[in-house]
């Protein structure tokens, strides 16, 4: 690794390899939390994360929200492929430049093809965003 | 660089993540716009399928640059966005929305969109915007 920036908490490990995550990435993947029933991301919102009234693009955070329930599904599953079926999140706060901005997914129900989550977006104990994601599990084992 | 598709124009931004993930196109008059993207590399996933982040961008985007054309630029922040995913696009995709105003309050907008590849519906999304200032 030894690219991580700082502030990052330990155990972080680089959660972007290519495509879209790369491009407006880096994320990062944090240990679980909750015995592993909370699986947790982050990433360090820079100037291209931006909206033109100084707060991180809804576009973004849904994108993070989408990678991180993403990330989760295939955790859970096993699964090396899982779709996105339907993301619905509620903006409750502005993200900031340079703060730390934390996923936490927990997964509500998991079925044979689909996986249902809930998960919040924070900083600092501050919420950002909550969202609810139904996933399709694309080969079930 | 980018290759405006026929009939658009390259859509004016301002934020800097959508000048990132851009360009976007439009057409037609203000108020009833028309919008696309052409996917490319950037956009999509190690599967080569478009990432929903960047459908769920294009959304936020579209939808509130047809809740601006209503308001007169007024300010506003998106509340809350309901999306699905139908089918996949791809990267050379033009990915196109024709955004809906389905409601308007004093202080609320109710705004939706089908965005299609080649006239199919890839992806949904309807949304709710606030009027700063607004009671």
């Amino acid at each position: 690794m030894g690219d991580l920036p700082d502030g990052l908490p330990e155990g972080a490990e680089l959660a972007s390899i290519g495509g879209f995550n790369l491009f407006v990435g880096p994320l990062y993947r944090l240990p679980d939390s909750h015995e592993g029933a909370v699986k947790r991301f982050a990433f360090v919102a820079a100037e291209k994360h931006m909206n033109a009234a100084g707060s991180v693009h809804g576009g973004m955070l849904m994108t993070f929200m989408d990678v991180a329930m993403s990330r989760t599904s295939r955790l859970v599953s096993g699964a090396p492929t899982c779709s996105t079926v339907s993301l619905t999140c509620d903006f409750v706060g502005p993200g900031r430049l340079g703060e730390l901005i934390e996923a936490r997914v927990a997964v509500t129900r998991q079925t044979r093809t689909m996986v249902f989550m809930s998960g919040e977006l924070v900083v600092a104990g501050r919420t950002l965003m909550v969202g609810t994601g139904l996933w399709k599990i694309a080969e079930p084992a | 660089m980018s290759v405006v598709p026929a009939g658009f124009v390259e859509t004016k931004l301002v934020d800097p993540f959508e000048i990132y993930v851009g360009p976007i196109f439009d057409s037609g008059a203000l108020g009833s716009r028309r919008f696309a993207f052409l996917a490319d590399e950037r956009h999509v996933n190690m599967r080569g399928i478009v990432h929903g982040g960047m459908l769920m961008t294009f959304a936020d985007l579209t939808l509130g640059q047809a809740v601006w054309d209503m308001t007169n630029n007024a300010p506003s922040v998106t509340l809350n966005m309901q999306t699905q995913f139908l089918k996949a696009a791809k990267a050379g995709d033009l990915v196109e929305v024709l955004p809906q105003i389905v409601r308007r309050t004093r202080a609320l907008i109710f705004a939706r969109g089908d965005f299609t590849v080649q006239g199919e519906i890839v992806f949904t999304a309807a949304s709710v915007w606030k009027l700063l200032g607004q009671d």
